[in-house]
Formats: C-alpha cells, sequence, structure tokens
C-alpha cells in the first residue's frame, strides 16, 4: 500500500523544477588572431599583448633557453625527408619557433634548407648531409634535438594557451 | 654545451617544469608546489627507469 505525501513534501513537479544555473562571469573575447600571430613570432608575446606580463616574460626565458640550448648543444633543425614520414611533424614543430626557426636552421644546417633533395648526387643534398654528419657526432647531438622540438612544443602550447585567453575561456 | 648527462636532465625536467607551471597555475605558491612536484617527478620517475632498464644489455 502506498503511503500517503505528506502536505509539507513538494509536489513532484515542484521537485523536478531546474534549478536556475548561475550565470557565469563574464569574460572578455577579443580578437584571437593577433596574439596568437604575436606568440608565434616570439615566445611571450603573445601573453604580453593580451596583459600577462609576467607569465610573458617566463614563456619568453624558458623557450629560448630550451632553444638556445638545444642549438648549443649539437642539435640539428628538422628537414622534410619523403622517406621517413615522421620528419614532416618534427619539422612542423620546428617551424612553430617563428622567427627563431630561421636562427636555428642557419646554425645547425648553413641555410634555409627545409627539404632534403631525393636525389643523391644533388650537391645540396650532400652539403646538408655533410652538416648533419658533423653535429651527429657531437655527443650531446641527441639532448640538443631534443631540446630544440620541444622548444618547438613549447611554443605550439602557447600559441592555443594564447588562443584561450584571447576567447575568454581562460583567465 | 652541457657534457653532463644527468645535468641535462635535470636542467630539461627544470625548464618544462617551470613552463608547465606558468601555463596553468596562476598564483606563485601553486607555480612553486607543481615546480617541485613536476621537475622532481621527472628526475627520479626517470633515474628509476634507468636503474630498471641497467641489467638488460644492449642488442649486439
Amino acid at each position: 500500500m502506498d503511503e500517503p505525501v505528506p502536505a509539507s513534501h513538494p509536489e513532484p513537479a515542484e521537485r523536478s523544477a531546474p534549478i536556475e544555473p548561475s550565470e557565469p562571469a563574464e569574460r572578455p573575447r577579443r580578437n584571437a588572431l593577433l596574439p596568437c600571430v604575436l606568440a608565434w613570432a616570439l615566445p611571450g608575446l603573445g601573453h604580453l599583448s593580451l596583459g600577462r606580463t609576467a607569465r610573458a616574460v617566463a614563456f619568453f626565458v624558458v623557450v629560448t633557453a630550451t632553444f638556445g640550448l638545444g642549438l648549443a648543444s649539437g642539435g640539428t633543425a628538422s628537414v622534410v625527408d619523403p622517406q621517413q614520414p615522421l620528419s614532416y611533424l618534427a619539422t612542423f614543430d620546428n617551424l612553430a619557433l617563428g622567427p627563431l626557426d630561421l636562427v636555428g636552421r642557419s646554425v645547425s644546417l648553413g641555410g634555409l634548407v627545409y627539404r632534403l633533395p631525393e636525389e643523391e648526387s644533388n650537391p645540396q643534398r650532400q652539403a646538408v648531409m655533410n652538416r648533419m654528419r658533423d653535429r651527429v657526432r657531437l655527443p650531446t647531438y641527441e639532448y640538443g634535438s631534443t631540446f630544440l622540438l620541444t622548444a618547438g612544443l613549447m611554443n605550439i602550447l602557447l600559441i592555443l594557451d594564447a588562443f584561450d585567453i584571447a576567447r575568454g575561456r581562460k583567465d | 654545451m652541457i657534457p653532463s648527462h644527468v645535468l641535462n636532465m635535470v636542467v630539461f625536467a627544470g625548464l618544462v617544469a617551470v613552463f608547465f607551471a606558468f601555463l596553468t597555475q596562476n598564483k606563485a605558491r601553486d607555480r612553486a608546489r607543481v615546480i617541485v612536484v613536476l621537475g622532481g617527478a621527472m628526475v627520479v620517475l626517470s633515474l628509476i627507469v634507468a636503474y630498471v632498464m641497467y641489467p638488460f644489455p644492449l642488442a649486439r
């Protein structure tokens, strides 16, 4: 037998009435393109343009230090080699550093080389390969390349973070 | 160039820890905690993995 519902008990319709969610705090939404481009051009510049000065300084120091250590340790900028599909990803990662990548490529490869020529007899291929062999012989080559790739990955995260802040998704 | 393997690892862990501390936290105290926990974990776990791998010989 069903027990009678007490008079003070709210009606089912009242119980199931949705509770009004509190309004989320309004965050300013800005054009996200400019901070992203600035973040790509120089690590931390995107955050500086969004008023996050302390973060901008920290990101600039950390990313440029990672990049500099990588280059000083014998790291080499990646070039696209059609026979190695992962080289596309590594090259894209290096390109995320913006103008810093130009410095990295000039120092490690002796010029702005982005793709390894396929012909074995190509003199440019020979020159790039000789340059890479010289750096691979350094005991810290692997560390250096890892530092360079990490700097690129950091800057990709910074670009995405600047996008989120500009769109009001993050403080 | 840093010639020491261990020093390379510690510097790398420190840089990554500082980066993620500033990326994910807003307060100085929280950032310091992330730096200590993340940086320390990277170094300690790497040493543990290296110790576990030590008995395995290189393939010849």
